[in-house]
């Protein structure tokens, strides 16, 4: 049929799925999208496709979809709990990860938030948490908050304001700095069903008693009412969770990290499994020898992007391909900081300035590697002989290389 | 110093004159301190008894249990080391004795030096400062009040007694001065909630009771008397007889008592020759004026400032709720309850517990799930080759068709993306196309739009025959109308998603049933009074001037 003819309802259903592959991107790129602000548009194509949604993520990889009039929220649970580059990072600056203050405040701040009035000044939030730390199981541990100096009112406005890009707090009047500096307060509102939908797991925290960490998390990820029942049926659902999960969050899924009853699994469904995730997403798979990657075309499906431009990305490149053509043996981190050094005397006239000072390199290898370890190209250890740090590339480091030289550059010339 | 020139005095001839002062606060860092300070206690205590002289033996038995020596004698070395420190004075004892030896021995009474007196009140003042938790006096508050009356009467006599105006208002005073340090106490520990970052939890939480009730029935106080307080105070205010503010006069007579009082050799000493000056009687009027605006600003607003004691209420309100919430958490923390607040209290826990920091990121990646996806990136080039000539998914990473980086990326970190830039001209027939089909089809739709206006009530028997879009349309509306139907619904009125049109509906009582004609087939279903208009279409036009023929 020609398109002059497209009947509506093949143009209707074009435009459905369209819609419906931007929610659900939305959905993995920002598990929890709020009716109002900057996810609003977001939000209401998700309501809008609530129904399709649910069902797809519930049957393919268990994960709830729960929306309201305020909040969207997948509750997303990983299918590889080990995977530990996914920090929680303060919101400005240099992003740096969660430190275990940080950690341990957040979740002190909404233990207090969840029990606070509509609204709440940071001072008080504050004087709360100290009175929440100083619950004996948690001052057993070593930890202790008063509040009063400088760098830890510093954490707590980290803390706070990854709270507001969350959505669960809306400042009202006054200015983080201000507490900082012991000059003022700040007054926020808190939003209650957001902060509901923070917590993703099937269990509450406070009812498992697992003791050793693993065995927690293991507690945390699991799905009790799906682990009573046992039957051919539910574990093939659950394998398949697993694994759909890992295609559609992580970018590498190599076979080497499966249990069996997984590469069995995945052997004789992989084309049905990353056909759906095609049609919901777009993302295409990229199937080779050693694992599976579900490449993204519109290169919006993530939060570390490579190749990348800019200093720190044209560094992340170049150290891949110094690592790329050394096989697959680890090098030590010193000779990477090492090569940044002579990388500097060829290319550092693009870098930025800081970039280029002598000493830079410990930071610049430091940034590179947690980029290629978080993309599943590479992988940190140690050198068992020496203790020293090492990186070693993992097989879909190889899918890069640099065009041919026919593409016209600067400098070269011109036809 | 007469304690000093006494010739009976203990004090050795030939110890240092120390220039200090504070020479009597020396005992405090003294070997013997402990005893030195009992020793003083019992002087204090007795003194407010009115007994100006103690013997050493009645020094000895009124000392407390834990202080007493065995021996007496030490506490008469104690009495001549604070003698000698200018604590004490030693006078001569004149009283008969019955025995010898008791005459021989050397024999003195003690009293308390003014200045090892005003050492006592300052220790007090001080240990009174520290230990105060913060107490609130509702009984103040009453005082104040039945001064302020007092006062009061006085303004509207002649010439009211100097002796008990000053009295009247030194008693004011004090009880205020009590009121406003205890408030600051007050204030500030609430500040710190409650003091119980390490305060025994079953303590405080048999005290909470009374501390609530208390704060409830001091609040209580503070409306009914501060508001009797303000009124009295702005009744003081008034103009008197001279025109000025009638306590004016009050305060000068205080001031000239204290003027009076004070001697030109320093405060304490009266000396017969020394007349009340003018600067002495300033002075004093200011000090005096300056407690009335104390008092006045605690009470009354003045421009820019809230009362003092608004202020408190609202702080003594607030702290309920807030000794409440730190009520039902240390409840919460006893019963072990589960819920959402106790989950992120176990959360914080395993936190801190977590062995390093790669474990606490996933932690927060499993308990929050809150993390974005991540996935590494294809170009159209590489992609369209790959569809021209798929991989097999046997081939090793290594092996296989690389994605291609941009030169100038790879050499300046910088790059036009390859590949877009040809697509976006590609497309551009395409967008015309899609275009040229978009406007086709929204006039399809308004087309169908404008069929389907009824332009006024009919029955859904005279709709008659429909085209499939006109009907797709229909059907939706109507789907939209009865979703709003419930039982013994008899008319619903409902728009379109879009609200470019709208839909009423009536049951019709006689019945029967609609049949509506497609290409695709027949619809029927019962007959219904129905009208649909087509929003869009009629404002779009009006816009236009109603241009556009009835269709």
């Amino acid at each position: 049929m020609s398109p002059t003819r497209a009947p509506l309802e093949e143009r209707n259903r074009e435009q459905r799925r369209a819609e419906i592959r931007r929610a659900a991107r939305a959905l993995l790129r920002e598990p929890l999208l709020r009716g109002e602000g900057r996810t609003a548009d977001d939000f209401r194509l998700v309501r809008q496709y609530a129904r399709e949604l649910r069902e797809w993520f519930d049957r393919n990889t268990g994960w709830p979809l729960q929306v309201d009039s305020e909040i969207a929220r997948l509750r997303k649970s990983p299918g590889d709990v080990h995977v530990s580059t996914h920090a929680a990072r303060e919101t400005g600056g240099a992003k740096l990860p969660f430190t275990r203050r940080r950690y341990v405040l957040f979740c002190l701040a909404l233990a207090v938030l969840e029990r606070s009035e509509k609204q709440i000044a940071l001072g008080r939030l504050a004087s709360n948490i100290v009175l929440e730390a100083a619950e004996p199981s948690l001052a057993g541990t070593g930890i202790a908050f008063t509040l009063e100096d400088r760098g830890e009112r510093t954490d707590l406005v980290a803390v706070v304001r990854l709270l507001i890009e969350l959505g669960v707090l809306g400042r009202v009047a006054g200015h983080e700095e201000d507490y900082v500096r012991d000059t003022g307060d700040v007054l926020y509102d808190v939003r209650r069903r957001v902060l509901a939908g923070l917590l993703t797991g099937r269990t509450g925290p406070s009812m498992i008693t697992a003791e050793p960490f693993e065995e927690r998390l293991a507690a945390l990820a699991a799905d009790p009412a799906l682990d009573a029942m046992d039957s051919d049926d539910l574990r093939n659902r659950s394998l398949r969770h697993a694994l759909t999960r890992r295609l559609l969050d992580d970018p590498v899924l190599y076979h080497a990290t499966l249990t069996e009853a997984e590469a069995h699994y995945l052997t004789s469904q992989r084309a049905a499994i990353t056909t759906r995730i095609t049609e919901l997403t777009g993302l295409v798979a990229e199937v080779r020898a050693e694992g599976i990657a579900m490449v993204d075309p519109d290169d919006d499906l993530t939060d570390v992007r490579m190749p990348e431009q800019g200093t720190h990305g044209h560094i992340t490149l170049l150290l891949a391909e110094r690592l790329a053509a050394d096989g697959t043996a680890p090098v030590p981190l010193a000779r990477l900081e090492a090569d940044i050094r002579e990388l500097a005397r060829t290319y550092g006239g693009y870098w930025s300035k800081t970039a280029r000072e002598p000493g830079a390199e410990r930071e610049l290898v430091a940034r590179a590697v947690e980029k290629l370890a978080a993309l599943s190209l590479a992988e940190t250890g140690t050198d068992p002989a020496t203790g020293e740090p090492t990186i070693a590339p993992l097989p879909a480091l190889a899918r890069y290389a640099v065009g041919e030289p026919v593409v016209r550059t600067a400098g070269t010339s011109r036809p | 110093m007469s304690a000093a020139a006494d010739p009976r005095t203990a004090t050795p001839d030939d110890a240092p004159e120390q220039p200090s002062r504070h020479r009597p606060f020396s005992y405090l860092t003294a070997p013997n301190a402990p005893l030195y300070r009992a020793v003083m206690g019992v002087f204090v205590r007795e003194k407010e008894r009115y007994t100006v002289h103690l013997r050493p033996e009645e020094v000895h038995r009124l000392l407390p249990d834990a202080h007493r020596p065995d021996e007496p004698d030490t506490v008469v070395d104690a009495l001549d080391r604070l003698t000698e420190w200018g604590n004490l004075r030693p006078d001569p004892d004149t009283t008969r004795v019955t025995a010898v030896e008791d005459f021989y021995r050397r024999r003195y009474i003690y009293q308390l030096t003014r200045e090892g007196e005003a050492v006592e009140e300052a220790l007090a003042a001080y240990d009174a400062g520290l230990g105060r938790r913060g107490a609130l006096q509702a009984v103040a508050l009453a005082d104040i009040e039945a001064r302020l009356r007092e006062l009061l009467a006085h303004t509207r006599q002649e010439s009211p007694d100097a002796a008990v105006v000053h009295l009247a208002l030194r008693d004011l005073a004090g009880r205020f001065g009590d009121l406003a340090d205890n408030a600051r106490a007050f204030m500030g520990s609430l500040q710190r909630t409650i003091d119980l970052h390490d305060a025994d939890v079953a303590a405080f939480l048999a005290y909470k009771d009374r501390l609530i009730g208390y704060l409830e029935r001091f609040i209580g106080d503070l409306v009914v008397t501060g508001s009797a307080v303000a009124r009295l105070l702005t009744e003081l205010e008034r103009p008197g007889l001279d025109g000025d503010p009638a306590v004016d006069r009050l305060l000068r007579i205080a001031a000239e008592r204290d003027a009076e009082d004070a001697a030109p050799d320093g405060p304490g000493t009266t000396d017969p020759a020394a007349r009340p000056d003018s600067t002495a009687l300033a002075a004093a009027l200011d000090l005096w004026r300056g407690r009335w605006d104390g008092l006045r600003g605690w009470f009354l607003h003045s421009s820019g400032h809230e009362p003092q004691a608004k202020l408190l209420r609202s702080a003594a309100h607030s702290a309920i709720p807030q000794l409440l919430a730190v009520v039902s958490a240390l409840n919460e923390r006893r019963s072990g309850r589960s819920d959402r607040s106790a989950d992120f209290r176990a959360l914080a826990r395993w936190f801190a517990a977590a062995p390093d920091d790669a474990s606490r990121h996933r932690l927060w990646r499993t308990a929050f799930g809150l993390y974005p996806a991540r996935h590494l990136t294809v170009d159209a080039t590489t992609l369209d080759a790959r569809q021209a000539d798929p991989v097999p998914p046997n081939t090793p990473w290594a092996e296989a068709e690389p994605l291609r980086i941009s030169p100038q990326l790879r050499k300046t970190g910088t790059y036009e993306r390859r590949g877009k830039p040809n697509r976006i001209t590609d497309r551009t027939a395409e967008r015309r196309h899609l275009a040229e089909l978009n406007r086709k089809q929204a006039e399809e739709i308004a087309a169908a739009r404008a069929r389907l206006d009824t332009g006024g009530p009919i029955r859904l028997s005279d709709i008659g025959e429909l085209d499939p879009a006109a009907f797709g349309l229909f059907l939706g509306l109507l789907g939209d109308a009865l979703s709003t139907w419930r039982p013994g619904t008899t008319h619903t009125v409902a728009t379109s998603n879009d609200g470019g049109m709208a839909i009423r509906m009536r049951v019709l009582d006689s019945g029967g049933t609609a049949e509506i004609r497609t290409p695709h087939g027949v619809f029927r279903g019962p007959d219904h009074l129905v009208e649909i208009t087509d929003v869009d279409g009629r404002a779009a036009e009006e816009a236009y001037g109603q241009e556009a023929p009835g269709t």
